[in-house]
């Protein structure tokens, strides 16, 4: 188990050389000069020239690619262009926001996705389930970006119940930072206030991101226990007399969730990316702005950071994903 | 699931005519697949006249009208007028050929190199799939939105840059699906007596093995339609898309957002045809998927 | 000064706002009359680093005005200068020196005095680096004419005459010696004073959240006069206009800096709500591309100009004025009489039939930023009147940095390239020079127009120290540069700011009025 794990970390390498060098050819291929504009609207051409050394931007291609390798062994994500900051502290103050409403919207999708998965599949071809089935691709068709907007319109700007955007009120202090997610860091400081804002602020965009996962987990989740249903096993047990309550809660559920990590675990890296929009609406101060941000003033060292660390982490996602098989179903091995 | 039913399907033996016959009909059978068939239809009837059936051609053009600005619904514009004056029920039946376009160009690009790309590595095998394969997981690595703005960014604005740019991070899903075909239809027997008869590689590839693979690839297609035109009104909302004044509308969504919650019905209009039109695919896509594809059933 | 010492400094107003942010469990949207005397203004643009000599952006002049302190501030409208670290000043004759006297009162966050070797200093710092606002004093201030004639008294010997002189000091922000050179590092101390400060201004910094919010509070050394009862500010990034409208609104900031005319109209009825709708010198124009192509036809640039619908440029500006000319209404030496291309059809078509095309049946190019909402209107107004002259036009959105690529020649350039150009400082030399001077040409406020005739009148202009003489300069560069109509002059957009009523002694500053002096204000 061990060699597996550090296996598939050694894999990670790889990764990181393919992901850098294909961002970096798309930096190449950019046609405008985001040196002169870091070096704002009235500088001279010799002050232009003196930026692009200071950022080693004169040098070839291959040599800015050599440097920053070797700043990335030292976790150094190189600098802003724009900003002049440096990017890896960029992506320590934005990333926990990312991460937070992904586990957010994650929670919502699998809490409430694999029970209506689960009652669907027993309801199977009834009116509930048709029902739940149309509104499930309505679900997944629904853009998250109209659907933010629409929560925006209806519950912060008309009823008001809710904030706008924003992961706090300003008056709030933040907790001390421990593990970036203003929710568990406002718990452990014992900040009920803080909890409470931070969980408002957290509502709208969650639900926005959750929409769609949770339409596809709660499908998954309908056909793979359909499917478990339809084994000798679970056949047996009924025939034996078994209180379907039972049978469902003790055989169907748990093999039907093993199916179902595999779309979670894709779910995961495919939201992470995705916040860009749903950030965007909520003015959510995470990833997905500050790369988007970024590519509009061309400035590719915190976009190449952005893709470097989203990428990192769906890999990753989808080994805890292998892994969690194990601890449901011990039957895997891994090798 | 063990149904006769889509076992015939399946059956090489019937005769194709009778085939689609049966699949045609299992597909009507469905309401479901019929109520997105008919918002298709629709979508495609708009998609071709959208632009010539707007009651404000003129505006669809980019003409403004700066003395009627944000009128609210009425007869004469049912879903009100923007910023500039312009009739939004115009700007979004114009906007369908847009989108609808997008969407269908980055399927057709990305299922062809993914195709392209699946059948080499499956076919040549060997280093050359090993290449490809990690190429493949890679680009699926990296966050699919983001490549695309990127690389959008890095093209410039404009219709064809946009479709190319998403194309671009679309392909992989289609080269690891043609791949697992390709491999596993090199072991039918088919494909065996046809390489025992001295057919030629390239023979084999596209006489025997690229047929068997389309109907996967047209399943995949359908179903990939409605995220196709959810991604280029994504970048559109970014700001990242088409030229004004042509009509887009994740574009129109963004400008409009501006407005809200005054002026909400410009964008009310372009975010439900968006909606609209991917429900339709995303219905579309699923029948179809029961139909040719019935080993993916659940 | 370290990073913890200055989060010590306004643990007073943090534990204030703690209490209030209890409070807004119960009741979230009676915030503002609680926030504690912290003025919170809601703006669109992230503070990029703290550094006043490289920093740029109306979010960093903000931080700059409110934390550090120039030798001269500007204020007024009209802008006249007043005093800064300097208490006084006096000009010579020639206005070639500059003598200052500092104020000495004027102590930095650390409690040491200002000195004239910090100005000295500082002066130094920012040609070296020649980054940020240091272009504006760039050929009229060198490091070795700064001198300190004692420690209270500093001596400008300017490379050239520069009768704005006054009207540029407000930019150039002075540091502590003594806190910036022993954290030099190897960069002059960029990276140190990317996050900390070593300023004298009234306020220092309480609270960063980088791309969230800038808290600043009292300096408790603040010893600048005319203070209000702020116990601090708060800058909080609101990237959507509508946004900042409804905060407003519902009371949860106190002022909005980046309100679109929609939001102004939108806020017009709100109660509690004040609204600030004042010229400034900010100009809006079209550039042709004089150089290169079918515009390098001044008949084809004068058609254009007479086709253009000013009414819908208006109309989808909003609050807004027409303009007449390159320079600015109200700025020294514009000409009221001067007249102006107007939409008038017959001399559109006039002009048009002098040209190399009468018949027009060609295509002309437009770029403008991408997500810039009132450029793209604009554009979208120019494709309408250019097709009364049969013309055709392409509309290219591009980010930033490709507009800025594409004005390095006048092959890249395309025909129709909208600008906005704010004044750094209210004198026409601002605007003449950098949009029309000749030796900008390749730079995005004047990536093509030359005229030999009209350069040498900006550079009299801007040597000339007599009023009455630099009027008369003034007046003949603007009727050379209407005559060559290198741009469709477009419109001034006036500020539009909108504050709660409860924000005391405010006055209107035409100049970079977005990055709010927060010093003078109270709250009610």
């Amino acid at each position: 188990m061990l060699r597996f794990i550090l296996r598939r970390l050694l894999l990670l390498i790889p990764v990181i050389v393919g992901l850098t060098i294909i961002m970096f050819g798309i930096a190449r291929l950019l046609p405008g000069d985001p040196v002169a504009l870091a070096a704002g609207p009235n500088a001279t051409q010799a002050e232009i020239a003196a930026l692009a050394v200071e950022y080693g931007l004169d040098k070839p291609i291959w040599v800015q690619y050599a440097n920053y390798v070797s700043g990335l062994a030292q976790g150094d994500l190189g600098t802003s262009l724009l900003t002049r900051r440096p990017v890896a502290a960029d992506i320590k103050a934005y990333l926990p926001a990312t991460l937070e409403l992904v586990f957010a919207a994650m929670f919502i999708a699998v809490a409430v996705g694999i029970p209506l998965g689960l009652v669907t599949a027993v309801w199977r071809n009834r009116w509930p389930d048709y029902l739940a089935q149309v509104s499930a691709i309505g679900a997944i068709s629904m853009p998250r970006f109209f659907l933010g907007l629409l929560l925006q319109l209806c519950f912060a700007m008309w009823l008001m119940w809710l904030p706008l955007g924003g992961r706090l009120p300003i008056v709030v202090i933040p907790p001390r930072f421990v593990t970036g997610f203003l929710t568990i860091d406002s718990l452990i400081a014992g900040n009920w206030n803080a909890f409470f804002m931070s969980l408002r602020h957290l509502a709208l965009p969650a639900i926005a991101m959750s929409l769609s996962p949770l339409a596809t987990i709660m499908r998954m989740m309908r056909s793979s226990t359909i499917e478990v249903m339809q084994q000798d096993y679970v056949m047996t047990a009924r025939a034996l007399g078994l209180p379907s309550r039972k049978i469902i809660t003790k055989y169907v559920a748990r093999n039907a969730v093993s199916a179902t990590l595999t779309v979670i675990g894709l779910y995961f890296g495919w939201l992470l990316g995705g916040t860009v929009l749903v950030e965007t609406v909520f003015d959510w101060p995470g990833l997905g702005l500050y790369a988007t941000k970024a590519i509009v003033s061309q400035d590719m060292m915190p976009v190449i950071g952005v893709a470097l660390v989203i990428g990192l982490l769906f890999v990753f996602a989808n080994l805890v994903i292998d892994l969690l098989y194990g601890v449901i179903n011990p039957k895997v091995r891994y090798s | 699931m063990t149904t006769t039913e889509h076992n015939i399907a399946d059956d090489p033996g019937t005769p194709r005519r009778d085939r689609l016959r049966r699949a045609f009909f299992r597909f009507s059978q469905s309401r479901l697949s019929m109520l997105g068939a008919g918002i298709v239809t629709i979508v495609i009837f708009f998609t071709i006249f959208g632009t010539v059936l707007a009651p404000y051609p003129d505006q669809v053009a980019g003409s403004v009208d700066t003395a009627s600005r944000f009128l609210a619904p009425s007869a004469a514009h049912p879903f009100g007028t923007n910023e500039l004056g312009q009739d939004v029920l115009s700007l979004v039946m114009a906007g369908t050929t847009v989108s609808v376009l997008a969407g269908f160009g980055v399927v057709l690009i990305g299922s062809v190199i993914g195709t392209l790309v699946g059948a080499i590595a499956g076919f040549a095998r060997g280093w050359v799939d090993e290449v490809l394969m990690r190429l493949t997981d890679l680009t699926l690595t990296i966050p699919g939105l983001i490549l695309a703005m990127a690389i959008a960014a890095a093209l410039g604005s404009g219709f064809g840059n946009m479709v190319i740019a998403i194309a671009l991070s679309w392909w992989p899903g289609y080269a690891r699906l043609v791949r697992g075909e390709v491999l596993a239809a090199r072991e039918e027997v088919y494909v065996t007596a046809a390489r025992a008869l001295g057919a030629t590689p390239k023979r084999i590839l596209f006489r025997h093995i690229l047929p068997n693979v389309v109907s996967p690839i047209i399943v995949k297609m359908s179903l990939d339609m409605g995220f196709a035109i959810l991604t280029v009104a994504g970048l559109g909302f970014i700001g990242i898309g088409v030229r004004p004044p042509t009509p887009e509308w994740g574009t129109l969504l963004s400008v409009s957002r501006s407005y809200m919650p005054d002026y909400w019905w410009t964008a009310m209009a372009p975010g439900m045809a968006m909606f609209l039109a991917v429900f339709g695919f995303n219905l579309l896509g699923d029948g179809l998927r029961d139909i040719l594809d019935p080993k993916a059933r659940r | 000064m370290t990073a913890s010492d200055q989060f010590n400094i306004s643990r007073r107003s943090l534990l204030a706002m703690a209490g209030v942010g209890l409070a807004t469990t119960v009741f979230p949207r009676r915030l503002l009359a609680q926030s504690g005397g912290v003025l919170i203004i809601a703006a669109g643009q992230d503070i990029p680093n703290f550094d006043p000599h490289t920093a740029t952006g109306y979010s960093a002049s903000f931080f700059m005005r409110n934390v550090y302190d120039p030798l001269v501030r500007i204020s007024g409208n009209p802008p006249v200068p007043a005093p800064g670290i300097a208490d006084s000043w006096t000009v010579s004759p020639d206005g070639t020196e500059y003598t200052f006297v500092l104020n000495k009162a004027a102590k930095f966050h650390s409690g040491n005095a200002v000195t004239a070797d910090d100005v000295v200093y500082s002066f130094g710092r920012a040609l070296k680096l020649a980054k940020g606002n240091s272009w504006m004093i760039r050929d009229i201030v060198t490091a070795e004419g700064v001198t300190a004639v004692d420690a209270g008294t500093v001596k400008f010997k300017l490379a050239a005459p520069f009768a704005p002189f006054l009207q540029v000091l407000p930019w150039i922000f002075i540091v502590e010696k003594a806190v910036v050179e022993a954290n030099l590092g190897s960069d002059a101390g960029e990276t140190y004073l990317m996050t900390n400060t070593a300023g004298s201004g009234p306020f220092a910094v309480a609270r960063a959240e980088v791309g969230t919010l800038y808290q600043l509070a009292r300096a408790p050394e603040a010893w600048q006069a005319g203070g209000g009862n702020l116990e601090g500010v708060i800058w909080q990034i609101v990237r959507e206009t509508a946004t900042q409208r409804l905060m407003i609104q519902r009371g949860e900031a106190h002022i909005a800096t980046d309100l679109t005319s929609e939001d102004m109209d939108a806020l017009k009825s709100a109660p509690g709500v004040v609204s600030i709708i004042e010229p400034e010198y900010r100009t809006f124009s079209i550039k042709m591309n004089t150089q290169k192509g079918p515009c390098a036809d001044v008949n084809l640039r004068k058609a254009i100009s007479y086709a253009t619908n000013y009414q819908a440029i208006l109309d989808a500006a909003g609050y807004a004025d027409l303009m007449n000319g390159p320079l600015p209404t109200g700025i020294l030496g514009f000409d009221a009489n001067l007249v102006a291309y107007g939409n008038d059809m017959a001399k559109a078509k006039e002009y048009m039939a002098k040209s190399a095309k009468p018949e027009g049946g060609f295509k002309l190019r437009m770029f403008h930023v991408s997500g810039l909402e009132q450029q793209r209107r604009w554009a979208l107004i120019m494709l309408d009147s250019l097709k009364q002259l049969n013309i055709e036009l392409e509309i290219v959105p591009m980010n930033w940095p490709d507009m800025v690529a594409a004005c390095k020649s006048p092959e890249t350039f395309p025909d129709l390239f909208p600008v906005y150009q704010t004044a750094n400082y209210g004198d026409p030399d601002n605007i003449a020079y950098a949009a029309y001077h000749s030796s900008r040409n390749g730079a995005w406020q004047n990536a093509v127009y030359k005229n030999p005739e009209v350069d040498a009148l900006i550079e009299a202009g801007r040597k000339e120290i007599e009023q009455a003489k630099r009027v008369a300069i003034y007046g003949e560069f603007q009727k050379k540069v209407v005559e060559d109509a290198p741009d469709v002059f477009g419109v001034l957009e006036r500020r539009k700011l909108a504050m709660r009523d409860n924000v005391k002694d405010y006055h209107f500053t035409p100049v970079a009025s977005n990055a709010i002096e927060a010093w003078g204000l109270s709250l009610g």
